[in-house]
């Protein structure tokens, strides 16, 4: 009997320990979701001079030599705000889950495309001027 | 039969191929012993005998700037061993998972080495002065710094979350990686993106170093 239930138990531990998706989604997602709030503060940025200011502000609560590096320095303070935040709040909620990774990837590859498009001068400008016409 | 135990009897190690370079490896220590000795002989020589200050240049940045470089093209081979892990990911060839968790964190911290030397140059790049390469360029030749280097500067960003990603999964789910497909896809794909925007941000950091440096 007991040579019986040592391998099923043994089973029961391995299924339990294969870890869900959640955390992989959750670090995919989160990354994305800084770079893309790091592309809306630049075109923030470049569409008004009170945003500007605002966002080298924030650069200069903590990074050395930000009144030199200038807005960027706020920028990146919001692409690491909102990744790593982001990041700990979806792992805490999507560990123990066994999510549609595909689902997430493509979200994750929609806000890196998206925010490199934006990033890039020509389709700045043409943004900025949506969202800001003069 | 006889075939095979003689090819067999020409492989096994034994004391006839002991230290012999035709043997099989057996003592990773030995070569990380060897590459530490190569590194140790040749930065001595090199540190020592040169004037390693002449290569740095006279600006002010030139240490920060070197550092810059020097993280630049550690994060180069880090990025490019990535994509061959990606590569192997996506295939569902056989990986080593050990070696890609040492070379993930490498990478990891490679990319926030360069990052962090980047941004202190960077001052220098965007100073108001005359002579600053974003002042000579919007002078010269505009377009470099307004499409280029402010693109540039972005994208390398892009290295960072990627890379700690990559690395986060590839220790997260460990030996997992081996029989699930899904992660294994998720990592190889954000490996190539890593390798993408690196190539992006270095051969225009590069070409805008070219033309004129801090």
């Amino acid at each position: 009997m007991a040579v019986t239930l040592t391998p099923v138990s043994r089973i029961e531990v391995e299924q339990t320990s294969v870890k869900p998706t959640g955390a992989a989604g959750a670090a995919l997602l989160s990354g994305g979701l800084g770079l893309f709030a790091m592309s809306i503060s630049q075109v923030m940025a470049e569409g008004s001079e009170a945003a500007k200011t605002a966002i080298h502000n924030l650069g200069k609560l903590w990074i050395p030599g930000a009144q030199g590096i200038g807005p960027y320095s706020g920028k990146e303070t919001i692409a690491l705000a909102v990744w790593l935040v982001s990041w700990a709040i979806l792992h805490y909620v999507l560990r123990r889950r066994e999510i549609n990774l595909t689902a997430y990837g493509i979200a994750f590859l929609l806000l890196i495309g998206l925010s490199t498009t934006i990033f890039w001068p020509p389709a700045t400008h043409a943004v900025v001027q949506a969202f800001y016409p003069k | 039969m006889a075939t095979l135990q003689s090819t067999a009897a020409r492989v096994a190690p034994g004391r006839r191929l002991e230290g012999s370079l035709t043997g099989p490896a057996q003592r990773p220590r030995a070569y990380v012993v060897g590459l530490a000795a190569l590194a140790a002989v040749g930065g001595f020589i090199f540190l020592l005998t040169s004037p390693t200050q002449a290569l740095l240049g006279e600006s002010a940045w030139a240490l920060n700037s070197a550092l810059h470089g020097l993280g630049a093209g550690v994060l180069m081979i880090g990025v490019t061993v990535g994509l061959f892990q990606a590569y192997r990911l996506y295939r569902g060839d056989s990986i080593s998972i050990g070696e890609m968790q040492i070379g993930s964190l490498f990478t990891a911290a490679a990319s926030l080495v360069t990052i962090f030397y980047g941004n202190w140059i960077y001052i220098a790049y965007r100073a108001s002065a005359p002579t600053s390469p974003r002042s000579y360029f919007l002078e010269n030749m505009p377009q470099v710094h307004q499409v280029f280097f402010e693109f540039k500067e972005f994208l390398a960003l892009y290295t960072l979350p990627l890379a700690v990603g990559a690395a986060f999964m590839i220790w997260y789910y460990g030996d997992q990686l081996r029989t699930r497909p899904a992660i294994r896809n998720a990592v190889a794909v954000t490996l190539v993106l890593a390798f993408f925007y690196f190539a992006v941000a270095f051969g225009l950091g590069a070409a805008v170093t070219k033309l004129r440096a801090v």
